[in-house]
């Protein structure tokens, strides 16, 4: 798969589907804070909704995050 | 009298192990997979259980009989890791196992998401205790297309793998039996980023994912509430039928009925023809005089407030169950950002609607010290919690809807400009916006019943005697004076920076001790013409910003200590004051008459 296959969760359109890369770590817990929740690479996911907020599901579970830290998922497209 | 020892060893030998004490079984695992149900079902003891993760933020114990074996079940607050950083409800439960709290670990896992749950069992298995894995939800993951293999995993790992749904106790006999035979877990990665490897690993060896069959009607709600075209009219919908149900049925129909009939026909004029056998004047007055024990305090407590109280806590109760509150919090990301939280905090500030000092407990779940501090003083300031929401709708309702509006809108306003000044203010940081939505569900008729009369028992066990002590504090200060002196000195700040009549500085003295209280006094004075309708909406605003309830008073200074306990009363009490007497300048000024 080429590069340009991998985005970030928050420039995703509603209904895309994926698979996580990677999440970016940064000095704060965030990615740390995401795996506990299941958001890893690996895991698939399905973007929901992005407007007010984002929502994507991931690994049957429904969760919503602040764009801030959708930008830091990395998703590789189908 | 004899040592233990020697009695023990007289009663037939149980089947396990004999121990010095009984054996400890805590209930392990993410938050809202059902622990608490599990619980329950161990304990035969009812915890609150709702649709949202946090319901459970302190320890729960209670005893169980395994096999021949009395032992202790502990029900934890939920938990997406243990190690790095914990928010306050997860470091209870961690603190509970590294102190030797636990001997034995049931982890309770949302069947659905196999790898969330084997992160969680490779962090507990460092701790060395014999486990068992419950997969819980299984009905609800078949729903989904998820097929575990079970009899695989527990071979893998080395315990028992118990396949549940709690509610309807399936599962219940083979974890009460597996109870006995605990295992440690085999494998697990060594740490960090292998545990997420081996749980990946370990995953997609014992997981099918299949089409699902998720029911339309499921998907469709799920839906529904989170798209802003549709969440906000249904947003709208259910504050309507909040307000037909406990607004109109509640606070007006069923309270005339128990007001005007049965206190007013019947108990009233029949404690008073009681009381006049009675020789003793003060005793008379005790009871049934202005400020008597029956002729006001119980008709306070069981006529204004009960009715209301019940009738929230049901529809309450239903929302909680539904999954439909965590779902608010997509809309009010941003709006809490404003104010230095993040849309978690919905959680909180919505069940203060139900009881501030419960939900000042419940800013547990959030995860720095500064948003709990400004949940916190938000709670205490603005969210008027069910008995006070009543009397608000009793009175306003009954003046106009445009009154109703004005008082939430400057209640909120102030909460939003605190909210914002304080996140300004105080030192700390704001955490990242990440929130797991549970699944939309038809709530449980048996849970709903069970919870609505747990709640309302509380409401009479708590709120109650505190209505009784207040009319016994009310009724004694106006025997030696002090309420005509508390009347004088507040003459010029009630009657002149609010401008209201001078008698509701009494109600004032009830609102410190409970502002339902005082709200109830002002629903009668009120009714009675007492008030005139910007009377009513300044008073009342004033109410709602004053600290709901001496509990709640206690409950912020075992949270967050004495010294900041008192400057949130000060505090807020200054912002009471001060936001009245602006509403009241504003109102005549443009000569407001509703």
């Amino acid at each position: 798969m080429s590069r340009s296959n991998l985005h970030p969760l928050s420039m995703l359109r509603r209904g895309a589907r994926g698979r996580i890369a990677r999440v970016s770590r940064d000095l704060t817990s965030r990615a740390e804070r995401l795996a506990a929740m299941g958001v890893s690479a690996g895991a698939t996911v399905t973007v929901l909704q992005t407007f007010p907020g984002i929502v994507f599901e991931c690994d049957q579970t429904e969760l919503t995050v602040e764009r801030m830290v959708a930008r830091s998922i990395l998703v590789e497209l189908e | 009298m004899s040592c233990p020892h020697a009695v023990a060893d007289l009663r037939p030998r149980p089947l396990l192990r004999l121990r010095a004490h009984p054996l400890k079984i805590a209930l392990v695992g993410n938050p809202n997979v059902g622990k608490s149900v599990i619980f329950g079902r161990l304990t035969g003891r009812y915890v609150t259980v709702s649709n949202y993760p946090g319901t459970t933020v302190a320890v729960t114990r209670g005893r169980a009989l395994v096999g021949a074996e009395v032992c202790d079940i502990i029900d934890t607050p939920g938990v997406n890791a243990l190690e790095g950083p914990l928010s306050e409800d997860e470091k209870v439960t961690r603190d509970l196992i590294l102190g030797g709290g636990a001997e034995l670990v049931v982890q309770v896992a949302d069947a659905r998401n196999l790898r969330r749950a084997l992160m969680l069992t490779a962090q507990i298995a460092q701790f060395r205790l014999p486990m068992i894995l419950v997969l819980n939800m299984i009905d609800e993951a078949h729903a989904r297309g998820v097929d575990l293999d079970a009899a695989g995993l527990a071979a893998e790992l080395g315990i028992p793998v118990i396949e549940a749904v709690a509610p309807d106790g399936r599962g219940l006999p083979e974890l009460r039996d597996a109870l006995a035979t605990p295992g440690l877990v085999r494998s697990g990665g060594d740490d960090g980023p292998s545990h997420l490897a081996w749980a990946e690993q370990t995953t997609r060896r014992f997981r099918t994912v299949g089409p699902m069959s998720l029911g339309r009607c499921q998907e469709w709600l799920g839906r529904a509430v989170r798209e802003p075209l549709t969440g906000v009219p249904i947003l709208c919908l259910v504050l309507y039928l909040t307000y037909l149900f406990v607004g109109v049925l509640g606070a007006q129909t069923l309270v005339g009925l128990l007001e005007d009939t049965v206190f007013g026909t019947y108990i009233n004029p029949w404690a008073t023809a009681a009381a006049a056998h009675i020789p003793l004047p003060l005793a008379r007055d005790f009871l049934v005089g202005q400020y008597g024990l029956i002729t006001m305090g119980l008709t306070y407590a069981i006529a204004i407030v009960l009715p209301v109280v019940t009738t929230f806590f049901l529809l309450f109760g239903f929302l909680e169950d539904s999954g439909y509150i965590p779902r608010l919090a997509i809309f009010s990301d941003r709006l809490f950002r404003a104010m230095g939280l993040n849309g978690r905090a919905v959680l909180p500030m919505v069940l203060g609607l139900g009881c501030d000092t419960m939900a000042t407990m419940t800013t547990r779940i959030l995860a720095t010290p500064k948003e709990r501090l400004i949940a916190i003083l938000l709670l205490a300031l603005g969210v008027p919690c069910s008995a006070q929401l009543a009397t608000i709708m009793g009175i306003l309702g009954g003046i106009s809807f445009a009154a109703l509006v004005t008082l939430f809108a400057v209640v909120l306003g102030q909460m939003v400009l605190v909210g914002f000044l304080a996140s300004l203010v105080l030192t700390g940081a704001r955490s990242d916006f990440i929130m797991e939505l549970p699944p939309m569900r038809l709530p449980r008729f048996r849970n709903l019943m069970t919870k609505t009369r747990l709640r309302v028992r509380w409401y009479l066990g708590e709120a109650v005697p505190l209505f009784l002590v207040g009319t016994v504090l009310l009724f004694a200060l106006d025997r030696v004076g002090a309420l005509a002196w508390i009347a004088a000195v507040a003459r010029p700040l009630v009657t002149g920076l609010l401008g209201l009549p001078p008698k509701a500085a009494e109600i004032f003295v009830m609102g410190f001790l409970r502002r339902d209280y005082g709200a109830a006094g002002l629903f009668l004075m009120a009714r009675d013409g007492g008030l005139t309708h910007v009377q009513a909406v300044v008073a009342l605003t004033v109410m709602t910003l004053f600290v709901p309830c001496v509990a709640n008073f206690l409950m912020i200074v075992k949270e967050r200590g004495l010294r900041t306990g008192l400057a949130i009363l000060s505090f807020v009490t200054l912002i009471a004051v001060g936001t009245g007497a602006a509403l009241n300048a504003a109102l005549r000024m443009f000569h407001v008459t509703f």
